[in-house]
């Protein structure tokens, strides 16, 4: 699943900052590079500062120090840039997001009929495929609130999928899952995945981190302690705290 | 189920199931028959409605020009039309639930009962009947048909209301080769329901603004928005009545406030805005923020975020609220007859100052309260129909 270090860079992240209103410092100089068909995984514990990272992407969350650059545009404070660094990148949620007055099709259509400017039946032909894709064809017409945990992240999926982006964040996308809903999304990220689509996802998912990703990153205390293939992360952790974070989750 | 054994053995169970539950019930039930049978007895004989009977055109619409009530019936046509439109398409499927029986054997009743008992002349009577019976066929065809409109038909049906205000204005105000009728010759019914329509109408755009804008995060907007809504609360509404019909001359354009009626219309705009800017706000705080992040991160920009994801859920959560509002709304119109306005109640007290009527007080405002119970009930009614079909499981088990 490693993609050759020629492939062009899609998100370029250098020296980011974060310090929250309170004076919480929750990114202190973080550095990624992530590459076309690359599939980054970020692991670390809780307050670590991975899902404000990944956040920082698509501008849900501003930084102070530090450079962002998305599929070659620099992230600045210019809202039509973000706007449209947004729709090429997608974004899953821990808790779905899914906009409950909405049927499931109407989630999916919504903004790219908004935004693409194309016909409604052509989007909506799109997302059917889509949703047939993700294996929830049959549900189109309901509402997300009909739908088990793992069917609405899988619509989700679906969702940000239909806006064609060419990045794909995942941000603890099975955390709130029960657990026999876990592999069927992951089963979902991991075709995505093989596919070549480009993805940045948070999780604590070893197995997936193992199957799926090009590399793992550890975070902790807003920094990056490690970052090296799979395989290497999880035999032969380098650093100390990251043998501390696998003897915690394993 | 509902044999009529079974339910005696439950209102015994449930009525007089101790001897102390036995005896506060029939004390209660006394009570009730002591003041039903003294109402009734006060109702049917000593009353004397021939104060409502000789006057039902000024509590209807105060003194506007004979000649030109036929513009008011017509605006009274199309307004049953328009209700028995929206109705039946709320429900629809051509169902009629026991609120809708309800509602549609009171509105048979005071048009029967309520033409007879007013004493009503004959072709007046008919006409009632008639705008009753229309509204009610227009109800049963427009849910009979609902499922055979296309979609995109259906999304325009409540346009037809603002349409039909600005043709009602045109009816009630002349202008487009009708005759003028100016503001002052307004008055009873038509001008409560006038003044109220117009602050329902208007204040509600104006509070999402205020309610959007004391969230925004540009601080004049929000400091702003802060500053008019604490001010407006905490002032009483008579007091900016008065001062409305004092200042509301200088701060807004020549056109917009030429006269009494207006000003106040204004005002109890502006007042009603406050409240209802914050029902909407209750609503935006309701709403998870992941919904506008995730509309967000689509790449929706924050105004199209606003108008398909966020507004429509918080207005949901709003809706109870900002109804109650307008039922307030609509008994505060009572507060122009202090100003000098001949609104329903200001008619009513032009007829007890009349001394051939004079002594009659209890009867007019029975028939007031009567007429407020009425609409404030067809609002309440109107808003449960549009909460149950907003409420997307509650129509999408069909």
């Amino acid at each position: 699943m490693t993609s050759p270090a020629t492939a062009p860079v899609m998100i370029e992240a250098l020296g980011v900052e974060k310090c929250y209103p309170n004076g919480f410092q929750a990114l202190r100089g973080v550095d990624l590079t992530v590459r076309q068909g690359e599939v980054v995984v970020i692991m670390g514990p809780s307050g670590s500062g991975k899902s404000t990272f990944i956040r920082t992407f698509n501008a849900l969350e501003d930084f102070q120090k530090g450079s962002i650059v998305v599929d070659g545009r620099p992230l600045t404070n210019d809202v039509r840039n973000i706007d449209a660094i947004r729709r090429e990148v997608g974004m899953v949620f821990q808790q779905f997001n899914l906009f409950p007055h909405l049927t499931v099709l109407e989630n999916l259509t919504l903004a790219p009929t908004l935004l693409r400017q194309r016909p409604k039946q052509e989007v909506e032909q799109k997302a059917l495929e889509l949703l047939e894709r993700v294996g929830i064809h049959e549900q189109a017409r309901k509402y997300p609130g009909q739908l088990s945990g793992g069917q609405q992240q899988r619509v989700a999926i679906a969702r940000s999928l239909c806006m064609e982006p060419r990045i794909m964040l995942f941000d603890e996308p099975t955390s709130a899952l029960d657990p026999e809903m876990v592999q069927e999304v992951l089963a979902v990220m991991q075709e995505l995945a093989r596919d070549g689509m480009t993805m940045v996802v948070v999780t604590h998912e070893v197995r997936f981190a193992r199957q799926v990703a090009s590399r793992v990153v550890l975070m902790a205390e807003g920094q990056v302690v490690e970052e090296a293939p799979p395989e290497q992360f999880f035999t032969n952790p380098q650093h100390e705290r990251s043998r501390q974070f696998l003897s915690q989750i394993s | 189920m509902n044999s009529p054994s079974l339910s005696f053995a439950r209102l015994r169970r449930e009525l007089f199931a101790t001897p102390l539950d036995g005896v506060i019930t029939l004390a209660l039930v006394g009570f009730l028959l002591a003041v039903g049978t003294a109402f009734l007895r006060w109702m049917l004989f000593q009353a004397e409605w021939a104060v409502i009977q000789a006057n039902t055109t000024l509590f209807a619409v105060g003194r506007y020009p004979i000649e030109e009530q036929w513009r008011l019936w017509l605006l009274t046509v199309l307004l049953a039309a328009a209700t028995g439109l929206s109705w039946g398409l709320l429900r629809g499927k051509g169902s009629w639930p026991r609120n809708d029986q309800l509602t549609a054997a009171i509105l048979i009743a005071l048009a029967v009962f309520g033409s007879w008992g007013l004493k009503l002349e004959l072709p007046i009577q008919l006409r009632w009947w008639g705008i009753t019976a229309l509204l009610l066929v227009v109800r049963w065809a427009a849910g009979r048909w609902s499922q055979a409109l296309p979609a995109p038909l259906l999304r325009l049906v409540p346009l037809v209301w603002p349409v039909l205000y600005l043709v009602g204005m045109v009816l009630i105000s002349g202008g487009l080769g009708l005759m003028r009728v100016p503001p002052g010759e307004w008055g009873g019914l038509l001008l409560t329901l006038l003044e109220a329509s117009f602050a329902i109408l208007l204040c509600f755009p104006l509070g999402v603004l205020l309610a959007l804008g004391r969230r925004s995060e540009l601080p004049l907007l929000r400091w702003g928005s802060v500053l008019y809504i604490e001010f407006i609360r905490g002032a009483p509404l008579i007091t900016l009545l008065f001062l409305g019909q004092n200042i509301l001359g200088f701060l807004l354009p020549g056109g917009l406030a030429p006269d009494r009626v207006w000003r106040a219309a204004w005002v109890l705009t502006f007042f009603a805005a406050a409240y209802v800017a914050e029902a909407v706000r209750s609503g935006l705080v309701a709403l998870p923020p992941g919904q506008l992040e995730a509309a967000r991160s689509l790449g929706l920009p924050m105004h199209q975020a606003l108008i398909h994801v966020v507004l429509p859920q918080a207005m949901r959560v709003a809706l109870p609220a900002t109804v109650g509002q307008f039922i307030t709304l609509l008994q505060d119109t009572t507060l122009l007859s202090l100003i000098g306005l001949l609104d329903l109640l200001g008619s009513a007290r032009t007829v007890m100052a009349n001394p051939e009527f004079l002594g009659k007080n209890a009867e007019v405002y029975l028939v007031l309260a009567v007429l407020f119970w009425c609409c404030c009930a067809a609002l309440g009614l109107g808003s449960r129909a549009l909460e149950t079909r907003l409420n997307p499981l509650a129509t999408s088990k069909a």
